[in-house]
């Protein structure tokens, strides 16, 4: 005796189609993100040292700043404005703020642009603690704008007094 | 070696104050060539100058003018990081365009400096944001009133007398 199936146990999908397709589509945004993240950038400020290759060169002291924005992507320039703080009696204070940069990234690597002539005169011998703190944003070859910010942590001490000269 | 060569020389280590003085010195110094050069970018659009170890690539497109610049024998070009709007009327652009070329000197001089006690460091083509011939400079950016105030007080005196003697 052959065997009947109702038309609609065949025809009819036990899970609805807009779920499959909106299913596809979460797919779809998920290989998508993880393939194509969105770019971000960083700002990378080194501490501020005592330059040692300014005072074999010119015989100055200076305590310089070195900045790096790293970016996932490549970028048009980046600009920064930073500034060096200083810790006395246990307060912030800010010691040398720096006119606002704009660097092109390096040719090596175009998702990459460097601060190196951030500096500030100090003299040596007397102990003074410092960080570095930077904000600014890049503008990235999409036209992508990405702001950043960034310090260079605790404070460290250094043998050379900003602002005492 | 007078103080100038010695900041054609000096790269990243030319302090803010230098960069300073140097556009004023420059500006004063070569009144006359910058005034040629402006008639010459004017008529053509384009002009190609030296200064220090590098090449300058000024262009004019739909009356901005704008520059390029490279290390000399190298083939890569900066991006046109600064720009300026010119006006349309011949010696008010002319007055523009000599402050202009001061400020893309100075530019080209701390990052292409010619031989001397820079490390070549500096591998990014960095500039002042603004221009020193804008209160936005003296102001960071901020409110004017304050760029004003400091500009007057700002004092490159003793730089640029080292510049004009020494």
């Amino acid at each position: 005796m052959p065997i009947t199936i109702p038309k609609s146990i065949l025809t009819t999908p036990k899970v609805p189609s807009i779920a499959v397709i909106g299913l596809m589509v979460a797919q779809l945004v998920v290989i998508n993100l993880v393939n194509n993240p969105e770019p971000t950038c960083i700002l990378k400020v080194e501490r501020p040292h005592h330059s040692t290759s300014m005072k074999e060169l010119q015989n100055l002291d200076a305590i310089k700043l070195n900045i790096t924005s790293d970016c996932t992507a490549p970028q048009k320039f980046t600009r920064v404005s930073a500034r060096i703080q200083k810790l006395s009696n246990d307060r912030e204070v800010t010691v040398s703020k720096f006119v606002a940069r704009m660097a092109d990234p390096i040719p090596k690597s175009r998702k990459t642009a460097a601060f190196r002539n951030l500096f500030a005169l100090c003299q040596l011998g007397i102990d003074a603690a410092y960080r570095g703190v930077a904000e600014g944003y890049v503008i990235l070859e999409s036209g992508k704008r990405i702001d950043v910010t960034g310090d260079s942590g605790k404070y460290e001490v250094e043998n050379c007094l900003i602002g005492a000269q | 070696m007078s103080y100038f060569e010695e900041c054609l020389t000096l790269g990243e280590w030319l302090s803010e104050a230098d960069r300073r003085a140097l556009y004023k010195y420059l500006l004063e110094c070569n009144r006359d060539t910058y005034e040629a050069q402006a008639i010459i970018l004017l008529n053509e659009s384009t002009l190609k100058k030296t200064v220090a170890n590098g090449e300058i690539f000024f262009s004019i497109t739909n009356k901005r003018v704008g520059y390029r610049a490279r290390k000399m024998g190298s083939i890569e070009l900066t991006s046109e990081l600064r720009q300026m709007e010119l006006s349309g009327v011949r010696f008010i652009d002319i007055k523009r365009l000599k402050k202009f070329f001061a400020q893309s000197d100075v530019d080209v001089i701390q990052n292409f400096p010619l031989p001397g006690v820079n490390t070549s460091t500096q591998t990014s083509f960095g500039i002042d944001a603004y221009p020193y011939y804008t209160l936005a400079y003296y102001a960071n950016g901020n409110n004017y009133l304050k760029g004003f105030i400091n500009k007057i007080r700002t004092n490159d005196k003793e730089i640029l007398t080292k510049l004009r003697t020494l």
